[in-house]
Order: structure tokens, then C-alpha cells, then sequence
């Protein structure tokens, strides 16, 4: 099957879709709703039900707009132009799902983001076999290892409970969607007091749809000096009503791998755990995809294709770094 | 080195200096003397003493093959994560914690490598020396065991609070510690004599460069109260230089403490009769007709391993003394200036700066002019009855400068920091106006808040024509207003002309690369320069 790495996203012309498109198109397969990833008021869009959701959240359809919206569960196959759409769990955030095409006898798989190990808040990756892989590479480079749920479970709870018991603030940074939701889940669930920031709380109602409780949080109240947890997005630590004497601050992230996140996040404590895949889980999807042909999408993609090179793979960095044709 | 890894990474993660300094304290007071001895040494980035002349001599063509060969990760992914990561320590660790190696590493192991690594005469030797290592010992030991190697630990503990934290695990006043560590270059033994109450047994060593007293820049006349109390002597421009004297033996050590002994052999042979041990503060300048020449002059005899007869014969230097730091294998710190300078002038020194009393204000300009006219940079200010205040800018020096000017440069290439700034582009090159050219005159480093780097580092990526690793060529959009002491001519840059010192004053918002200005600019103050 032919496929067209732009600067607009993935392109899949024979069956004119779109995987993760950047720019307005026609039909589009949304992978999670993350905003560089599901963006703008396509006319149809397919992804699963969480997805579609939380997308609606953040892209209302205007009065009088219409829109296709093609909601799938994971392992439901749609049939789409001549070609087989299935939907594969992916481990990301709420959601969040890979594409699997079957067309003419070929087997694609698109990851969309994804890790191996099972997330906090979210359903497992499912590994299929497949022909052909495009599979991202955020953290494509082997310095970068990530602690797994249960261990970053532990962490935030014991920075919580440490700070708190020294009479200051614990502060934690984590992304509007995913992270912060996780964040929250875990205090909670630990019968840790938090107050949430409203661009996490906003999406929590979604993943309490989807059976996840979230006991007595609080809406985070900017000029109120706090007396518990804190869940902020990044940077915003720096707007807090709290002294910064007062406040202790984690940055739960995959940067948090590398120290210099520190300075850069403005950080005192780092917990690296991300919804991406760690370097050794990359290598373990790959291998475990039996994919003769491999394409690297986001982040490292040119060293991480090369590292998939030398291990005796037929890898490719696909990323926007060289422009193909501009669709109007 | 474990321990002292996990004390590191807590240091890493403790807000503000009090707390880093408590943290590093505690874990100090749990230490032998011996283990005590060598974790100061690391934990300020140091295998040796300074005093010490053993030198590792590892760098990245032998770490990075003992790491390939470790791990089996390839020369050009290491450089890539080394890149990414900002510091070898912490990078090599992340590639070594997956083998898993459990093996704890004790400080005195790790002494016995080090000492091992610097014994090493060749190369494979320390190779083999690496991989053994890099094959053994638990990753977070190693991250460390790198770092002191390396030099900086990258976790906001600068060599002060490692004194500080000494002071505080062993009771003793900060200031005795900075002083036995000053005069004697070691502070393992400094360590050991804090704890038992020893440190006055601590002497100055020849042969280890101390720190120099700084002056403040006196900003106007007016400022200056009661204007009999100073003394005045030229400000030269020239290289800031300690001389070590003793038994015929001659070392030069300049203002960044390194050594410049080799290059310039005259002033060995000239300094070598004087009775030792003595420690001299002064000048080194190249000199003609019994009077100073310009830097630019003075220039092709910096930073030389050896030097040619020709070089010697174009550009004849001296040794200008104008304070005195030993004498008779005493320290003078705690002598006036007053005193010093007495006996500084009993010493048969070969050059020996002028000095004379200020009585009026009004005088400072007169001496200045004065000083000028004779090819000088301006006045030094010193106070009468101060004593020489090692490592300090206390006020008791002055210096009368005129401001040599400054320049609005525009960005054409841009480099990641390291460490703390291993995700900003801190590190910029800037150029002036040839015509429609660009053409490099400097780097620098500083002057810039965190804040504008980071604002600058968004706006550097978006105008990247090229990257060669750590370093991006840039469109010239962004300009800045630099300060410098003076130019140079310089092969590096294609402008033929460096600036000295430069420091980024501004970022110049308001202009745009075509109103920077231009080389000519630059070639008349290097004329002028010449001619002064």
C-alpha cells in the first residue's frame, strides 16, 4: 500500500485517509486526543469512543456543521474503501488506540503514541504481527528509561506524603490530558488531599465514564493558599499564590529522565514516567511486530531508524524533516 | 562512591543553598577522616588536590570507546546521548544502568583508580583500565566516579559550599576553612586538619597558585571618600601573574590559576636569583623602552608550550611586580599594603611598578591621564593599611578604567549549554557588517537572564540553517550589545579580529542585523589600540 509521509500527516491515498492529520482534511483516523494529534473539524473522523469524546470536548462541532464520526470499539473492524480499519488498544492515554489496514493482502500497523508497559489510567497495548510498522520515536535514544505504574505510583505518593508532613506544598506538573488525570487518580485513590488546575480537571467527567474514581478531589482556586496537593500543567508553578519557600514541585514526565529537566521545568524532584515508550520497549514492539518494512514517526526518528538499521532492520525515518508534495 | 552518589542526587533535589550545604554536611559527618578526605575532593569536581601535579588525562576518544565497548552502543549514538543528556557522568550512567551491574564502588577504590588512570602512560592502558570499570560497578557510583573526573557535578554544589559543608560537619569557621584551602591547594588535607582542629598547621605551599585580590571599579572621582587614604599605581594591560620563586625554580600561574611557566622563559631567568621562597602578584607585559606595549602586542606570546628565539626577540616581555604574597616562605596576607610594598622594594626586583600617595581628588584624573599617556589601561587604588584580601573583591582595591566601548554584534551561530543549560542555546557567536556580509568577531557566554536565553533559544531554533552537532548555524536576526576590554587579531574568526572579554550587554530588540556595526568599526579600534 502507498504511503505519504507530509508535512500535513500520514497519508494513505488509496483509500484517501488521513492518520493524525495536522492540517483540515477529509477523512482522518484520530489515534488519541492529544491536540497535535487530533485537531480541526474534519468531515469524517474514526478513532475509538474515548477519543472521539474528549476530541468533541476540545473541537465542538458549530451549529449546523456536520460532521461523519465513526466511533469504534478496539478489535471492531470497519470497512473502508476496500481496505480493513481495526482499531488496536494502544497504552497512552484514555483512549488512545493503533490502527491496524488491511488491504490486499497487506498487514500496516500505526501506532499512533504508545508505550508497552500498562499505564495508570488506560487500557494495555495489544501486540499484533504485522507487515509494515509506523511506529513513533519520541524517546527513540537509549538514555531514556522510564519507571513503570506502579513504581511511579509509589513515587508520587511518597513525595506527596513527605512534603505534606514537612508542613509545605507539594506541587506536580503533568500535561492537561493523560498525565494530570493520572496524577489526580493516584493521590486520590491513596486518600491524599488534591485540588486540581481546571484545564485537568476539565476531562476527568470522561474518564469517569470509563470507571475510574477520583474520591474527593478539589477544583484548584488560584488566589486560596493551599493545604494540599497540587496538580498543575507545566509552568504554572510559577503563578501559584503560594510563596515558593512553601512549595516543593515533581515533574512527573518522560523528560524527567535526564537531569537538566530540573533546570528546564523548574523542578526540585524529577519522577520519569511517560505515556511514550521507553527505548527498550521501541525495540520490543518492533520485534515483536515481525514487520519487514519500518517507518519512524516523531522525535528521533533518524537515529532511532539507524539503530533499527544496524540491529538488521528495514527502517526508515519518516518524519515531516523532508517535505513531499503540498496538498491544497 | 555510592553513598556519596546518593548524597549527590539529594543534593540535586534539595531547594535552595542551606539545604544542599545541611545535606552535604550530614553525609560528610557519617566519614572516616580518610573517607572524608576524598569525598570533599569529589564532591567539588576534583580527583586530586590542586596542589597535586598528577593529571587524569582521560577525556572522550578514551571514555567513549571504553563505553562502545561496554555496551555495544555505536561512537555516534554515544555522542548523540551525550548531546541530549549535557554532562558524561550522567549520560554514560543511563547507558550502563541497564547491564545491571551491582558491584558497589568505596571511596577508596575509587582513589586507587583514579591514581591507577593517572599512572597509566598509554592510552590502552587506560582503555582497559575504563572498561574494567565501566564492567563492574553500579551505574549511579560511576555517574559520579565520571562527574569528579569531568570536573563539575552539575548539581548547584559549587567548590564554596563543598567549604561551607566542611565547615559546618567539622564546627570550625567558614573562613579558616577558604583560608587553609586557599594557601595550600588541598583540601583533603584541609578536610582531615578541620575535623582536629588543625587547620592552623596548615601552610602555604610554592608551587600552587593562589587567589588574587580583585579590584572594583571605581565608577566616578566622587565616589571616593577620603582621598589621602589611597595609594595609586598604573592599571597595565597585560596578564594578571602570580610568580612562585624558590631555590632557582621560577612559576608563572595566571588570574584562571593555570600555569604559564613555559611560555615565558625570560622572565624565569630574570625572576630565578631572587631569594625564595617568594610568591610575587604582578604583570606580564610585553615591554620596550621601558614602558608597556598594547595587549594586541603581547598576544602572540599567550598560551605557548614552547616558544621560538624569533618570538622571544619580536616581542620581549617582563615580569612587572607590584605586590608581594611570600616572603622568606611567609605569608603576607595579613601584612598593610604599606609594609609590603617595603619590602617588596628591598627585594631587587627587576620591575618593579611605581607607586605614590593620593592627597585630592582632583588628582585621580591628572594620575590618569598620566598613566594613559604612558600606554596604560588606568589607575589601581589601593587602601592604606589593607591587607591583601586572597580571592576578594572587597573594595580596599580600586580600579580607574575607561570603558573601552561596545559594539551592537548580530547572531550567526548558537551552541547548547551544558548542564543547567544543556536545553537552552546559551552559548552564542556573533558577527559584524562587511558589506552585505556577516564576518565573526567573538563568543560569549554571559549577560544574559535566564528568561531572554530562553526566549532566544525559540527564536535560534526557527532561524537554524544547519547543525553540526551541539553547535547551529543561524540566520543573522538577533542583535545584542556587547562590552569588551579590548580587540585582538584572530585566525579563528573571519573578520581577522577578536573581542576581548565580551560579555552581551543587551539584547538589542529595537535593531536590525543591518544596523549592527561593521568591521571597519573594528579594525580602527585595533589601530588605535596599537597606537596608544
Amino acid at each position: 500500500m502507498e504511503i505519504a509521509f507530509r508535512n500535513e500527516g500520514i497519508y494513505l491515498p488509496q483509500i484517501d485517509l488521513w492518520l493524525d492529520p495536522r492540517a483540515l482534511v477529509e477523512h482522518a483516523w484520530l489515534s488519541h486526543a492529544h491536540s497535535d494529534h487530533a485537531r480541526g473539524l474534519h468531515s469524517t473522523v474514526i478513532g475509538t469512543r474515548a477519543t472521539l469524546a474528549i476530541y468533541r470536548h476540545r473541537w465542538p462541532l458549530p451549529p449546523g456543521r456536520l460532521q461523519q464520526i465513526l466511533p469504534l470499539n478496539p478489535n471492531e473492524s470497519l470497512d473502508w474503501r476496500g481496505a480493513r480499519l481495526t482499531p488496536l488498544r494502544a497504552a497512552h492515554i484514555l483512549g488512545a488506540a493503533q490502527l491496524l489496514i488491511e488491504y490486499q493482502g497487506e498487514r500496516i500497523v500505526y501506532t499512533g503514541d504508545i508505550k508497552l508497559r500498562a499505564p495508570i489510567c488506560g487500557w494495555p497495548t495489544q501486540l499484533v504481527s504485522c507487515d509494515r510498522l509506523i511506529i513513533e520515536s519520541t524517546f527513540g535514544l537509549p538514555i531514556y528509561q522510564f519507571l513503570d505504574a506502579s513504581a511511579a505510583r509509589a513515587r508520587i505518593v511518597l513525595f506527596a506524603q513527605e512534603t505534606l508532613a514537612a508542613g509545605l506544598t507539594p506541587v506536580f506538573l503533568g500535561y492537561g490530558l493523560g498525565r494530570g488525570q493520572e496524577i489526580v487518580h493516584t493521590l486520590t485513590q491513596a486518600g491524599l488531599p488534591c485540588s486540581v488546575h481546571g484545564a485537568i480537571a476539565g476531562l476527568l467527567p470522561y474518564y469517569e465514564a470509563e470507571g475510574y474514581e477520583f474520591p474527593g478531589w478539589q477544583p484548584y482556586q488560584r488566589r486560596k493558599v493551599e493545604t494540599s496537593a497540587l496538580v498543575v500543567t507545566p509552568g504554572m508553578q510559577d503563578s501559584l499564590a503560594i510563596p515558593s519557600a512553601q512549595v516543593r514541585v515533581a515533574l512527573v514526565s518522560g523528560w524527567a529522565a535526564v537531569d537538566s529537566a530540573r533546570a528546564r521545568s523548574g523542578a526540585d524532584v524529577l519522577i520519569p514516567y511517560s505515556d511514550h515508550a521507553s527505548f527498550p520497549e521501541l525495540l520490543e514492539m518492533v520485534h515483536a511486530s515481525g514487520a519487514s518494512h519500518i517507518d519512524v514517526v516523531h522525535g528521533y526518528t533518524e537515529p532511532f531508524a539507524r539503530l533499527l538499521r544496524l540491529r538488521g532492520h528495514n527502517a526508515h525515518a519518516a518524519g515531516t524533516a523532508v517535505p513531499t508534495e503540498v496538498q491544497v | 562512591m555510592n553513598a556519596l552518589a546518593l548524597c549527590a542526587e539529594s543534593v540535586a533535589a534539595a531547594p535552595g543553598r542551606n539545604e544542599k550545604i545541611a545535606r552535604v554536611a550530614a553525609y560528610l559527618r557519617t566519614l572516616s577522616d580518610d573517607d572524608l578526605s576524598r569525598a570533599v575532593l569529589y564532591l567539588s569536581g576534583q580527583t586530586f588536590p590542586a596542589s597535586d601535579p598528577r593529571k587524569l588525562s582521560v577525556g572522550h576518544a578514551t571514555l567513549r570507546p571504553a563505553l562502545a565497548e561496554v555496551t555495544g552502543w555505536d561512537l555516534e549514538t554515544i555522542a548523540l546521548c551525550y548531546r541530549e543528556v549535557g554532562d558524561t557522568g550522567e549520560a554514560f550512567a543511563l547507558l550502563l544502568r541497564p547491564l545491571g551491574h551491582l558491584t558497589p564502588l568505596s571511596l577508596v577504590e575509587a582513589e586507587q583508580l583514579y591514581l591507577t588512570l593517572a599512572a597509566a602512560r598509554r592510552t590502552a592502558q587506560k582503555l582497559d583500565l575504563l572498561i574494567r570499570i565501566f564492567r563492574t560497578y553500579h551505574w549511579l557510583a560511576i555517574k559520579y566516579f565520571l562527574k569528579a573526573i569531568t570536573g563539575n557535578l552539575r548539581i548547584g554544589l559549587q567548590q564554596k559550599m563543598v567549604e561551607e559543608s566542611l565547615a559546618l560537619a567539622t564546627a570550625v569557621p567558614v573562613e579558616q576553612v577558604r583560608a587553609a584551602h586557599n594557601r595550600s591547594g588541598d583540601l583533603a588535607r584541609v578536610a582531615r586538619a578541620a575535623r582536629h582542629g588543625s587547620l592552623d598547621s596548615i601552610e602555604a605551599v610554592l608551587f600552587h597558585p593562589l587567589d588574587f585580590m580583585l579590584a572594583k571599579p571605581l565608577d566616578a572621582a566622587a565616589e571616593l571618600a577620603d582621598p589621602s587614604q589611597w595609594l595609586v599605581e598604573d592599571k597595565y594591560d597585560g596578564i594578571r601573574a602570580q610568580a612562585h620563586i624558590a631555590h632557582g625554580q621560577v612559576r608563572l600561574f595566571t588570574r584562571g590559576l593555570e600555569e604559564a611557566t613555559a611560555a615565558f622563559p625570560e622572565i624565569l631567568l630574570a625572576l630565578a636569583h631572587l631569594p625564595g621562597p617568594l610568591i610575587l602578584d604582578g604583570e606580564i607585559l610585553a615591554w620596550r623602552d621601558g614602558r608597556a606595549l598594547a595587549f594586541s602586542v603581547l598576544q602572540p606570546r599567550i598560551a605557548r608550550k614552547k616558544v621560538s628565539a624569533k618570538t622571544i626577540a619580536d616581542v620581549p616581555v617582563i615580569f612587572l611586580a607590584y605586590d608581594l604574597l611570600m616572603a622568606g616562605g611567609h605569608l603576607q596576607f595579613e601584612v598593610p599594603v604599606e609594609l609590603r610594598r617595603r619590602r617588596l622594594e628591598t627585594l631587587g626586583l627587576p620591575h618593579l611598578a611605581p607607586q605614590t600617595s593620593l592627597h585630592l581628588r582632583e588628582e585621580i584624573e591628572t594620575h590618569f591621564q598620566a598613566a594613559r599617556a604612558r600606554g596604560n589601561e588606568g589607575l589601581i587604588l589601593k587602601r592604606s593599611g589593607s591587607l591583601y584580601e586572597s580571592g576578594k573583591r572587597g573594595g580596599h582595591w580600586l580600579k580607574v578604567k575607561r570603558p573601552y566601548g561596545t559594539l551592537d554584534v548580530v547572531v550567526t551561530a548558537a551552541e547548547q549549554g551544558h548542564g543547567r543549560r544543556a536545553s537552552v542555546w546559551s552559548d552564542v557567536t556573533f558577527a559584524v557588517r562587511a558589506g552585505d556580509r556577516f564576518l565573526n568577531v567573538g563568543k560569549a557566554y554571559s549577560g544574559l537572564t535566564d528568561d531572554e536565553i530562553k526566549k532566544l533559544t525559540v527564536l535560534f531554533k526557527a532561524a537554524t540553517l544547519e547543525r553540526f552537532g551541539r553547535v547551529s548555524l543561524l540566520r543573522p536576526e538577533v542583535v545584542l550589545e556587547v562590552a569588551f576590554d579590548g580587540v585582538q587579531k584572530s585566525p579563528r574568526h573571519k573578520s581577522g579580529f577578536a573581542l576581548r572579554f565580551p560579555r552581551i550587554l543587551r539584547w538589542r530588540t529595537d535593531k536590525r542585523p543591518e544596523d549592527c556595526d561593521t568591521v571597519d568599526r573594528v579594525r580602527e579600534l585595533y589601530e588605535s589600540s596599537l597606537r596608544s
